[in-house]
């Protein structure tokens, strides 16, 4: 991270244009994924794609950046084509997963991957958390052997196109 | 970078695989199959009916908030609710045939026949789920 000698102001003109450059990015991701023709089985299975410049973001600029990147990230692809209830699910599910990735970088014993698995379950646990909420029926937990699996085979994707991205910039 | 692949990434896998397959066992176990089976409906939280999966019907569930808003008299479409979802039952399978919903998770859902198994609709807030003989208490062994 570049250290800006003017740092009188919280947000700096080179963390907003970051964010800003690297939101626009995770929105196209979101976008793609968003047009893709697919029918799951189970509501929420998602590859997240957009999650890989949430995990460049977190390793390459710190988890200030991270938080900032998804939850514009969410809340514009909510309000152009996701809806408000795919916000909402996808704000509870970043919340959780955020936290974990923050938490388990924090510990330095777990590689890009490990870290991004650990998200990709959080980000399904989140979201089941507030559908069983929202539907006051525990019994939506029968899902959750399958979000479990879904989460750690995205997880585990995105943690590596983002571990292979990281290694490759020059920043 | 480090190495691609740690140590700490292997065990939480591991774990993370047996807590699903835990679960996922958990889970079958408490869904015998059942002749007694009747398909529970909920909206908003609440039971709205209950009906025997063996005898067929068409119901049309309206969405908590949304009922009676157009209920006049017989009009061929099935949209006398602003929000709704058909539930179909045929042949001992229960299916979401036609919704109101964006989405239409529910109608994309399929149809299920299984104690425990569950057809969500989240926008319209609806659960249908399909509940085991209650007297039997774990899975009576059947054919
Ligand atoms: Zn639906």
């Amino acid at each position: 991270m570049t250290q800006s000698p003017r740092n009188h102001s919280s947000l700096s003109t080179s963390f907003i244009a970051r964010v800003g450059l690297l939101s626009a990015l995770a929105l196209i991701f979101s976008y793609v994924e968003a047009i893709i023709p697919y029918s799951p089985a189970v509501p929420g299975i998602k590859l997240g794609i957009a999650n890989v410049v949430t995990v460049i973001a977190l390793y390459k600029f710190g988890s200030k950046d991270a938080v900032c990147v998804s939850v514009i990230r969410i809340v514009i692809a909510g309000l152009l084509f996701n809806g408000l209830f795919g916000m909402l699910y996808s704000l509870a599910g970043a919340t959780l997963s955020l936290a974990g990735m923050i938490g388990l970088k924090y510990t330095d014993k777990f590689s890009v991957v490990g870290v991004s698995m650990a998200a990709g379950v959080l980000h399904n646990l989140g979201q089941l958390l507030v559908a069983s909420a929202l539907i006051e029926d525990l019994r939506i937990f029968i899902y959750f052997p399958v979000l479990l699996f879904s989460g750690i085979a995205a997880g585990i994707l995105v943690g590596v196109a983002a571990a292979l991205i990281l290694r490759s910039l020059i920043l | 970078m480090k190495q691609l692949i740690r140590k700490a990434d292997v065990i939480l896998f591991i774990v993370l695989i047996a807590v699903g397959l835990a679960a996922s066992a958990v889970l079958s176990v408490h869904s015998g199959s059942s002749t007694d089976a009747k398909v529970v409906i909920k909206s908003g939280g609440r039971v709205y009916a209950r009906y025997p999966l063996s005898e067929d019907a068409e119901l049309e569930i309206p969405a908590p908030g949304s009922a009676g808003s157009s209920a006049s008299s017989e009009t061929d479409e099935c949209t006398h609710y602003l929000n709704y979802n058909v539930v179909s039952i045929k042949d001992g399978r229960v299916s979401v045939s036609k919704a109101s919903c964006k989405n239409q998770v529910c109608v994309r859902h399929g149809s299920i026949s299984m104690p425990g198994e569950t057809i969500v609709c989240l926008p319209n807030r609806l659960v249908v789920s399909i509940e085991g003989d209650e007297g039997g208490g774990y899975d009576s062994i059947t054919s």
